[in-house]
């Protein structure tokens, strides 16, 4: 579905100096995948993601999505019309100040004839749970619903990938919850592909796949288990492990025998109590 | 040394079809000194009773005091009382106005009135509080800095008003896990060295049991619980659930570990004095 | 206080008048303002007034809600009238006081033009208390489409107007929470001269348009990203088409003012 190979993207900022956000970055993302990544602020994870749209452009290296290469201007729609891309500021991707016409602004941009708009936007709304919410002003929804609004105006472009940029960093713990379920059922039900940036590690645990990444580049990557065990790595980066992780590599480095893959309280529980 | 609220009512919008209870008969008192948690779901009213301790909201009925003076008044010395609580917004970054570093910081103390040298021995001490160099940062624009380093500038912004009571709405919220630990290290660092009371408006759990000395839990514009974080945790776990509170991560790892048979002490707040329990559990060393 | 404003609010329903092409709306609101212009008798004034209480009524608002739309203005329509009225030449005093006099000419012009802007505003008000801003939007850019040819950017004026109306009220809640929080610096709002006031207004408006300009290119990348090029090849969700009650709208509102026209100029046409 996406391919990333040998990508770089340098900038020079304020002063004058240039900066390596990206600096050979090499993923591939398989259809119906779902992939988080995480890394401390600056370490390149948005930047990544706004190549994965052509909002950005590689400095050297190649970015394909669906077999197009994003460079091409041509390939532009079509790319950013499979897809999909939700920020970190809910207030700030919502275009209408009704609900239902929001979802619709997509598909409107990309030409979809009127009748078929409607049927769109009432499967996109259903998709996200905000169905009832159709009539309603985005200004007086929770933080969590207007993230729902802004997946389902993304979901009325039937796209096969949605990028996610931080979408609980402003949130509330309801917020947050709402948005990984949501995520997680589009995923299963709907096969999309997703590409879930965060800080959180409670949500890169739904994952099939944890990208790790640090000052531009990818420093590990495997399943959750693999990823979240390496509890000192991560630390090093910045980054918390799961809490029962950090517990088992504790009682491990004081000689303690414990399997190395314990991320979960269950596992735990069950190494120990065995 | 305290701030009080006695019997204080709050309805927003009074008369219109969006009339709404924000707080309910709330009487509480901070005390100098200690680290208070507030938790609470978004429309708890926690946001509507903090802006109550600096006299931003005025209650509908009921009374706020600080240090036994009441900041209702227009006097000067309600006004004064009032500028004894700093009040750190949600994403304060977003109210830096000004063009450097040093000015930005220096508007809250100046207001105070404070003398040039106050001002500038103020901006000095906030600015190694919140770990920003002076030479390096002083003279340059804000708006240049990285979100980190801006939250650090605001923070500082209001530690410079030299405030008896230091309210933080959600300091650490949108920053990486890195960057949260050093803003409450700061934080703590302030409490330790000037005494101050902290006021700490939280979503969560974690940061909640982790640094604070007592903890208010509000619910439907009510104080729901008032105490330590470990005994509001371990004794009102379902309560907390069913306003759609949650307990931290290590109560619950500590909670499954108990219900297996292991002997996990109550009110265990961090990592690290889960792990000597369990080995004291399971015998080892 | 800003909530008790009504001028501007869209209040739903599914009446006769909610139910028109905004386009309808829109020029027959403006025919009817030709029609206000037209009128200066009194039995042209009470057909006037007829119509727009008849309008009221169909569309079903509750009257006193209409009514309250008059309130943010109603000063400017008092100087109004007291201008006319202490203005106007006349001979027939009715009323003198020091160098003030009043006279029936204007009293009678100030009248006029009183009822002239209350007559107005209901009128305008009715059209936004029936439509949605959204609906309202369209059936300007449509409107606009034929002379986009002399360079009129209809697709670009309605979208910075869905978006304007969009962001106000972001933005209100925007500017009272820096406000509080610059409060909470010991800021002062509120005294001083005009200067000073001017001065201590930029720790409210530099931060405020700072993050306008945030949320506006975030904005544009949010759009870019769901493949907003511009107005052209975009479709409408609904795309708007007049119906037989529109017709009939026009129809009322065109019968109006050519029967205002017809009692205004009617007697020189006779002569004729």
């Amino acid at each position: 579905m996406i391919s990333i190979k040998g990508l770089k993207h340098y900038y020079t900022d304020a002063d004058g100096k240039e900066v390596k956000a990206l600096d050979g970055i090499d993923l591939d993302i398989k259809k119906g995948e779902f992939v988080a990544i995480i890394g401390a602020n600056g370490s390149g994870k948005s930047t990544l993601a706004r190549h994965l749209n052509a909002l950005l452009l590689p400095t050297e290296g190649t970015c394909t999505v669906g077999g197009l290469d994003t460079v091409e201007e041509a390939n532009m729609w079509d790319i950013r019309q499979q897809v999909g891309m939700v920020f970190q500021n809910p207030d700030n991707q919502i275009v209408a100040a009704i609900v239902e016409e929001d979802v619709a602004f997509g598909p409107e941009n990309i030409g979809v004839p009127s009748e078929e708009i409607r049927p769109r936007v009432e499967k996109a709304l259903a998709a996200v749970g905000m169905t009832d919410y159709a009539k309603h002003a985005p200004h007086l929804l929770s933080g969590g619903q207007k993230q729902r609004v802004a997946i389902a105006g993304l979901m009325a472009l039937e796209p096969d990938c949605i990028v996610l940029d931080e979408p609980t960093a402003m949130l509330d713990p309801q917020g947050r919850k709402e948005i990984v379920a949501t995520v997680k059922s589009l995923n299963k039900d709907k096969g999309i592909t997703i590409v879930y940036i965060t800080h959180y590690m409670t949500e890169a645990l739904a994952a099939d796949r944890v990208v790790v990444m640090e000052k531009g580049h990818i420093r590990f990557m495997g399943t959750p288990k693999e990823v979240f065990s390496r509890v000192d790595e991560l630390e090093k980066l910045g980054l918390e492990a799961p809490l029962a992780a950090k517990v088992a590599s504790e009682l491990r480095k004081s000689g303690i025998k414990l399997p190395k893959d314990i991320i979960t309280d269950e596992e735990l529980a069950q190494a120990l109590c065995q | 040394m305290s701030i009080n609220l006695t019997n204080v009512f709050y309805t927003y919008m009074t008369g219109t079809p969006f009339e709404r209870q924000a707080l309910n008969d709330v009487s509480v008192s901070i005390e100098k000194g200690e680290i208070l948690a507030i938790i609470g779901h978004t429309g708890s009213g926690k946001s509507t009773l903090v802006q109550h301790l600096n006299g931003l909201l005025k209650p509908s009925s009921g009374k706020v005091t600080i240090d036994d003076i009441d900041i209702s008044g227009r006097g000067g010395e309600a006004k004064k009382a009032r500028q004894q609580v700093g009040m750190v917004f949600q994403y304060p970054e977003h109210q830096i106005f000004a063009e450097t570093v040093y000015e930005d910081i220096s508007f809250g103390p100046r207001n105070r009135g404070f003398s040039a040298e106050e001002v500038d021995k103020q901006v000095h001490e906030a600015m190694a509080f919140v770990g920003l160099d002076f030479d390096t940062f002083a003279k340059r624009s804000p708006f240049q800095l990285s979100g980190g380093q801006m939250r650090r500038v605001a923070i500082a912004g209001v530690v410079a008003m030299n405030p008896d009571y230091l309210v933080l709405d959600e300091p650490s919220a949108g920053l990486d896990p890195r960057s949260r630990n050093a803003v409450f290290k700061e934080i703590l660092a302030l409490h330790k060295e000037r005494g101050i009371a902290i006021v700490l408006v939280t979503h969560s759990m974690e940061e909640a049991a982790k640094y604070a000395n007592r903890m208010l839990v509000i619910n439907k514009g009510k104080i729901l619980f008032d105490g330590k974080p470990a005994e509001i945790f371990s004794q009102h776990k379902d309560e907390l659930v069913a306003v759609g509170m949650d307990e931290p991560q290590v109560y619950k790892l500590s909670a499954l570990l108990r219900s297996k048979g292991l002997d996990i002490a109550e009110g265990i707040a961090d990592s690290a004095e889960l792990v000597k329990n369990i080995k004291k559990a399971k015998g080892w060393r | 206080m800003l909530s008790e404003i009504t001028l501007g609010q869209y209040f739903p329903g599914n009446s006769f008048v909610h139910r028109l092409d905004p386009r309808t709306k829109i020029l027959a609101t403006l025919i009817y303002i030709i029609a206000i212009f037209l009128a200066d008798t009194p039995l042209a004034y009470g057909i006037l007034i007829g119509f727009a209480a008849l309008v009221i009524a169909v569309s079903q608002l509750p009257v006193g809600m209409v009514l309250k739309s008059l309130k943010p203005i109603w000063i400017i329509i008092l100087i109004t009238m007291i201008i006319h009225m202490f203005t106007a030449p006349g001979e027939t005093v009715v009323f003198t006081w020091k160098i003030f006099k009043i006279t029936e000419e204007g009293l009678i012009l100030g009248t006029k033009m009183a009822l002239r802007l209350i007559l107005l505003l209901l009128f305008s008000s009715v059209l936004t208390f029936t439509t949605s801003p959204i609906v309202l939007t369209d059936g300007i850019e449509k409107l606009l489409r034929p002379f986009k040819a002399i360079g009129v950017p209809a697709h670009e004026l309605a979208m910075m107007m869905t978006i304007a109306l969009r962001f106000i009220p972001t933005l209100l809640e925007e500017t009272d929470r820096i406000m509080k929080a610059q409060t909470a610096r010991g800021a002062d709002f509120s005294s001083g001269n005009l200067l000073e006031r001017a001065k201590n207004m930029l720790p409210l408006l530099v931060p405020l348009f700072v993050s306008a300009f945030r949320r506006a290119e975030e904005l544009a990348i949010a759009m870019e990203s769901r493949c907003y090029r511009g107005g052209e090849g975009r479709t409408r969700m609904h795309e708007l088409a007049y119906k037989s009650i529109d017709y009939t709208a026009f129809g009322a509102v065109i019968f109006l003012a050519v029967g205002l026209a017809v009692l205004r100029w009617g007697a020189g046409l006779c002569a004729l």
